[in-house]
């Protein structure tokens, strides 16, 4: 199964493999020097993983690869992205095109998650607080 | 009049992919809107085969699946179930018109 | 062109409709070439509103917290026009469906859409579904704070939200601004009820659980006061504990209610609470100039002092019975003296309910901009809804109404009934519900009598999954399939009303589509003999209970 990394030089070891049904707020120390989360999509259209993936990336702190498995299909990329996927296992044509443009397919965004984009409301305070003028000089 | 209501006669249907239009499988294995061109299978067998060819039909329509109809004397073909009469025959009122305005 | 006074998409939200369009647009190419199974294809398009019916495609276009502009009416009527069959449909939630439209124009008819801001996103598919509100927000004499605001709020923040595109099950949420509930929030996955506390402070009351169809249940309250600022961290923890826990594995049994159900409300609350604590003081927490510049474009139109007596009007009351009737029915008193909320009626006699050519939704919209500040709102009932017009104004806007077609006195009343689409155009139905609700709508189209009844809702559900909403009418009906014959179920006492939630009783064995116009004669007669002063159907049912209307229903059949 073609494997796609957006950062090919990652250590994939220690690895750590998980089913849709663990509760990654329990691993406590089993995540300790992990590299390597392999999470897993039975269906596509079951998207407990994309949980998983926040609560470890944004809760836990996981800076490591988090790896997409299973049903993993170009369409949610920018999805899979946001939540904090690393890399992708997916034989589906086209997959390595669609990761290059995934990205940018979306230039605004509504809701606050671990990408560090900035939203549209967090931009419209910035523009907001641009524009008004300073005190009196 | 007698009507074949054994549920043996069989004619292939599905919504056109591209606009969603209901759709039979012809003997040329055309999909066409005319439930009176469809291709009628006459017993089990003949319906296996029917559908499996409008599986390989498939690309240009979703999900296709086999409805029971009659065929009268005269050979006019009806869906059995009521679901089917409408697939076929559309709604069973007048939807307002296009260009409906009433005067009081 | 009146400016709007609701919320105005800044280039942020333009850009991100326009690139879903570009999206879905590629999306469909894939599918049309092939290359996207139809298994692959099926939610994407869901989550554009995009429904396979039985005819044809159906188009779910949203209508946020129900509120529409002349402009936007107006190129709903041009799409209807050009990419569909000249007319819509109004539906329960707020959304307006159109009913063939083709795949390959989709695309197209979402980037006009998109023209004037308004798209079909997320109107289907295991995701947050368009946040329905209050009718008469705005201009209700009783509304605490404008629902819409909070709507619009999460609006954005459920929209292509990375997490919880892939739920369980479908995900409503409504939201009341008022102590009169007329959003239903009680029967949604998640209901909002803005209230003000002993301190005086505005928060949400959080209800969790709600729902109709197969198994219809009332909400529990999650959280009694919930400050407003706080509203998405909350409703992100809600929505993370169902997309973790909410069951998979059948169909039938994967919305929140089930869950609520099975782990019971207090634990609910538990893992809600656990979850909303572990994320507080996150990025979800609501800076005040963001609330602020979001609820300063609901703030209302300047509406004038206008008096609220005219003599104009009274005379006209006095001498023209079906205006008296109208004026009666059709309009509700507006928070300013000398203005009035006023409902077109999308159900005249022997109509489609809640259908509307593309020639009316013009005329709706020419009325609305000259009496109604150019703002037209759709209820959960199939109507359409001029929030402000001005007394004064009456007479003309019910005249331009009447040569409509939607100025039939009966809003409310018998003949103002609500109806799926049923198994005329819907795949998921076992039976009709249009013809059943027109020939209801006929037999009792005299206007007397029908005010004479008085305030009676029927609701007719096609299927169990009750988009008629008939588990909370009045009188509910449910289309069933028995040996492929068309029967239909008779309930009794349902209500979605004045912060009342009721889910009907069953009456008896279903009975076949030629009876049900006796069925509900006999329900009526019942009602007319045994009613007490000032009781409407629902109140004689709840005092003298269903034998009575049952016996005389089965002597009838």
């Amino acid at each position: 199964m073609p494997l796609f990394r957006l950062n090919p030089k990652a250590p994939e070891a220690p690895a750590l493999t998980l089913a849709n049904t663990d509760d990654v707020l329990q691993l406590g120390a089993r995540l300790h020097g992990v590299k390597l989360i392999v999470l897993n999509f039975p269906k596509f259209t079951d998207g407990r993983a994309y949980s998983q993936a926040r609560l470890l990336r944004e809760r836990l702190g996981y800076q490591g690869e988090l790896r997409a498995t299973g049903a993993v299909f170009l369409d949610q990329l920018p999805f899979l992205l946001r939540c904090g996927f690393s890399s992708f296992e997916s034989d589906q044509k086209g997959f390595g095109e669609a990761l290059e443009k995934a990205r940018t397919l979306f230039s605004v965004v509504y809701q606050p998650v671990g990408d560090g984009r900035a939203t549209a409301a967090e931009l419209r305070l910035k523009r907001r607080n641009a524009t008004v003028p300073l005190a009196a000089d | 009049m007698a009507k074949n209501l054994s549920g043996e006669l069989q004619v292939a249907s599905a919504n056109r992919l591209s606009d969603g239009v209901v759709v039979f499988l012809d003997d040329a294995g055309q999909w066409t809107p005319r439930l009176d061109q469809a291709a009628l299978a006459r017993d089990g067998r003949g319906a296996e085969i029917l559908l499996e060819r409008a599986r390989v039909e498939g690309a240009s329509v979703v999900d296709p699946f086999l409805v029971a109809v009659s065929e009268d004397d005269d050979g006019t073909v009806t869906p059995l179930s009521l679901r089917e009469k409408i697939r076929a025959s559309g709604l069973t009122f007048d939807a307002i018109a296009a260009e409906a305005v009433r005067y009081a | 062109m009146p400016d709007t006074h609701f919320y105005r998409y800044d280039d942020f939200d333009r850009t991100l409709i326009a690139e879903r369009v570009e999206q879905f647009r590629d999306q469909v190419r894939r599918r049309l070439s092939g290359e996207l199974t139809e298994e692959q294809f099926k939610p994407l398009r869901l989550t554009n509103g995009l429904y396979l019916q039985l005819h044809a495609y159906m188009l779910r276009i949203a209508i946020p917290y129900g509120t529409l502009s002349s402009r936007q009416l107006r190129k709903l009527a041009e799409i209807a026009r050009k990419y569909d069959r000249g007319y819509g449909h109004f539906t329960t939630r707020q959304n307006l469906q159109l009913n063939w439209i083709k795949l390959e124009d989709a695309p197209d008819a979402l980037a006009a859409l998109a023209e004037v801001d308004m798209h079909a996103m997320q109107t289907s598919g295991n995701v947050v579904r368009n946040v329905t509100a209050d009718h008469f927000a705005g201009a209700a004499a009783d509304e605490i704070e404008d629902p819409r605001i909070w709507c619009e709020v999460v609006r954005q923040w459920s929209t292509l939200h990375p997490e919880f595109s892939f739920l369980p099950r479908k995900f409503k949420i409504a939201i009341t601004g008022s102590p009169n509930d007329r959003a239903a929030v009680r029967v949604h996955d998640i209901g909002l009820r803005l209230w003000r506390n002993e301190a005086g402070e505005v928060g949400f009351e959080v209800i969790v659980g709600g729902g109709l169809g197969r198994t219809p249940m009332i909400g529990k309250t999650l959280r009694e006061f919930l400050p407003k600022e706080e509203l998405l961290a909350y409703l992100e923890a809600a929505l993370r504990v169902y997309n973790r826990y909410g069951r998979r594995d059948n169909l039938y049994k994967a919305r929140i209610k089930i869950l609520v159900h099975e782990i019971g409300a207090e634990k609910m609350r538990e893992e809600v609470e656990a979850e909303y604590a572990a994320m507080k003081d996150s990025a979800l927490k609501l800076a005040p100039e963001t609330i602020e510049a979001i609820a300063n474009q609901f703030a209302p139109p300047p509406l004038p002092h206008r008096s609220a007596i005219v003599p104009e009007v009274e005379r006209l009351r006095l001498e023209d019975r079906d205006f008296a009737l109208w004026l009666k029915a059709n309009t509700n008193p507006h928070r300013l003296a000398g203005y009035r909320i006023v409902t077109a009626s999308l159900k005249p006699a022997g109509a489609p309910p809640g259908d509307a050519s593309s020639v009316q939704m013009e005329g709706v919209a020419d009325i609305a901009d000259a009496y109604s500040q150019g703002e037209v709102r759709v209820s959960h009932e199939q109507n359409l809804v001029f929030p402000h017009v001005v007394i004064e104004d009456l007479p003309s806007v019910y005249a331009a109404l009447k040569r409509l077609g939607f100025a039939e006195a009966n809003v409310g009343k018998i003949t103002d009934i609500i109806a799926c689409p049923g198994l005329d155009y819907c795949a998921l139905a076992n039976a009709r519900s249009i013809p059943v609700a027109q020939r209801i709508s006929n037999h009792f189209a005299d206007l007397a009598r029908q005010h004479d009844i008085g305030d009676l809702k029927i609701k007719i559900s096609g299927c169990i999954n009750a988009c008629g909403h008939h588990h909370v009418g009045h009188i509910g009906i449910l289309g069933v399939d028995k040996n492929g014959v068309e029967l239909y179920q008779i309930s009794l006492g349902g209500d979605v009303d004045f912060g009342k939630t009721a889910i009907g009783t069953i009456l008896g064995p279903a009975v076949t589509a030629d009876k049900v116009v006796e069925a509900v004669d006999a329900l009526v007669a019942t009602y007319l003999e045994a009613r007490e002063k000032g009781e409407r159907f629902v109140d004689t049912y709840r005092r003298i209970g269903a034998q009575p209307f049952k016996e005389r229903v089965y002597a009838a059949v």
